[in-house]
């Protein structure tokens, strides 16, 4: 792995499934951050790319390309495919207006569906829905669904939520920036909450698979903790709406990759 | 992510293909000291081809910026007209792609010009101000990070096709409705239609445009 230093340009993959955004759109800004974030590291110039994938499947091939060391996910997709990609957690973000951790919300017509027992044959429609894994076993912890639950993935949180109130089987699972804009549709009144989440990491920076020598990682970890003072860290952070990052603050019963 | 989404994917995302939304003029006019409607809506026009062209951000930010003058000189001359209410909402596009971060605020000032241009003239460059403000409901990040709403945009498409059912940008712009709301049959009809339609129309730039986008639309469907 040292030679891939030495030898190539190692990139930092940014995948935000089910949120808008195409790559050529955020690319000046993933490299802004890639840049700060490699500068404050003391890693030389131009030895870290970015890039970035707004879908699953594509995020998914890109952490698969051995050049890929880091990337920059949100919570979800860690408890989803952690294990699997040997994600191991150097940050954990803070986002502007979010924090360091966010409440995941269940909602549903108001009158509905009012307990885990009554979800059989419901569909629950969520930005994470790629993630089923965190669906049930992080964001709706505490309730035990129906195996006949079905997740779905969607960018489409407004056409979701009228899917609810035209009395289709459909409940949504909303992020906290979504469940704080909840009061201001105007059918708000028409919908109720049914649980939350306990609070859960928004986003990680995570080495791939071991691809970062481990001094190298620890170098990159400490930058990501001070980029907000670093020469240019503030900008960077704030082009990707972020304050900063802390130490990883995962909940006790998230997998060990 | 909202760093996820809140903010970049909301802001630098947002930087929409409005230009391709509107007619392109054929030429800028020179002097717009005594310019009418007319030509301060093709100075408009022009300035959002030109944006389209792949030129710097700096260039970008000047032509957001004299479109916006000509938008506003535009309004002041006839505030009702359709034209400059529809400009006006380009000019807003066009300042989206420049400011990024004030991306959200702009779309929706965009979005309540086209709905006012629609009702001075539904019919105005074809049914334009329905069939850009369907564009911008589709492509747009949807609530609560801007103002995208793909149920709307479609509804804003069919309205568009309905008024002007042979324009093939109406068509084009109801396939990407359709393919956003999960309809890939209708979306690939609306594509085969926009495309037919364009066979049929004399030679030009736009027709050649109009059918490259079907083609895509057609290859992305399959």
């Amino acid at each position: 792995m040292t030679t891939l230093f030495l030898n190539a340009v190692a990139t930092l993959v940014f995948c935000a499934p089910g949120y808008p955004g195409a790559a050529g759109d955020a690319q000046p800004y993933v490299d802004q951050f890639a840049k700060a974030a490699a500068t404050s590291a003391g890693w030389s110039a131009g030895s870290l790319a970015a890039a970035y994938d707004p879908t699953e499947a594509g995020g998914l091939q890109k952490l698969g390309n051995p050049d890929s060391v880091l990337t920059f996910i949100p919570y979800a997709f860690y408890v989803q495919y952690g294990a699997q990609l040997h994600l191991a957690p150097l940050a954990q973000a803070d986002v502007a207006d979010v924090g360091t951790q966010e409440r995941w919300t269940l909602v549903g017509k108001a009158g509905g569906a009012a307990d885990a027992a009554s979800l059989a044959g419901y569909t629950i429609v969520s930005v994470a829905g790629y993630a089923p894994e965190f669906v049930r076993h992080s964001a709706l912890q505490a309730w035990v669904l129906p195996a006949d639950v079905k997740i779905e993935a969607t960018g489409q949180i407004l056409s979701a939520l009228r899917r609810v109130l035209s009395g289709e089987k459909v409940l949504v699972l909303l992020d906290q920036t979504q469940s704080a804009a909840l009061p201001t549709l105007p059918f708000a009144a028409q919908l109720k909450t049914l649980t939350q989440s306990a609070p859960l990491p928004v986003a990680l920076v995570a080495v791939i698979d071991a691809r970062v020598p481990a001094p190298r990682a620890k170098a990159f970890q400490a930058a990501l903790l001070k980029l907000s003072a670093a020469a240019g860290g503030a900008d960077a952070l704030g082009a990707l709406h972020l304050k900063g990052f802390v130490m990883p603050q995962l909940p006790a019963d998230t997998g060990k990759p | 992510m909202k760093l996820r989404a809140t903010g970049w994917m909301s802001t630098g995302a947002i930087m929409l293909l409005l230009g391709a939304c509107a007619a392109a003029p054929k030429s800028k006019p020179k002097n717009l000291a005594s310019a009418s409607v007319e030509d301060l809506a093709a100075a408009i026009a022009a300035d959002s081809e030109r944006s389209d062209g792949g030129v710097d951000a700096k260039t970008r930010e000047q032509l957001a910026a004299d479109a916006d003058g000509d938008a506003q000189a535009c309004l002041q001359l006839a505030p009702k007209a359709a034209a400059c209410l529809y400009y006006h909402a380009v000019a807003l596009g066009l300042q989206a792609r420049a400011h990024p971060l004030r991306a959200n605020e702009l779309l929706k000032t965009m979005l309540e010009s086209l709905t006012a241009a629609q009702a001075a003239d539904p019919d105005y460059d074809k049914a334009g101000p329905d069939r850009v403000k369907a564009l911008v409901l589709v492509r747009a990040p949807g609530w609560p990070l801007g103002p995208g709403d793909v149920d709307a945009g479609l509804a804003a498409a069919r309205r568009a096709v309905q008024l002007q059912p042979q324009h093939p940008p109406n068509q084009l712009a109801l396939a990407e409705a359709l393919s956003k709301t999960g309809d890939s049959n209708g979306a690939r009809e609306a594509y085969q239609h926009a495309r037919e339609l364009a066979q049929v129309l004399p030679a030009s730039a736009d027709r050649d445009d109009w059918l490259k986008q079907a083609d895509q639309g057609l290859g992305l469907q399959r």
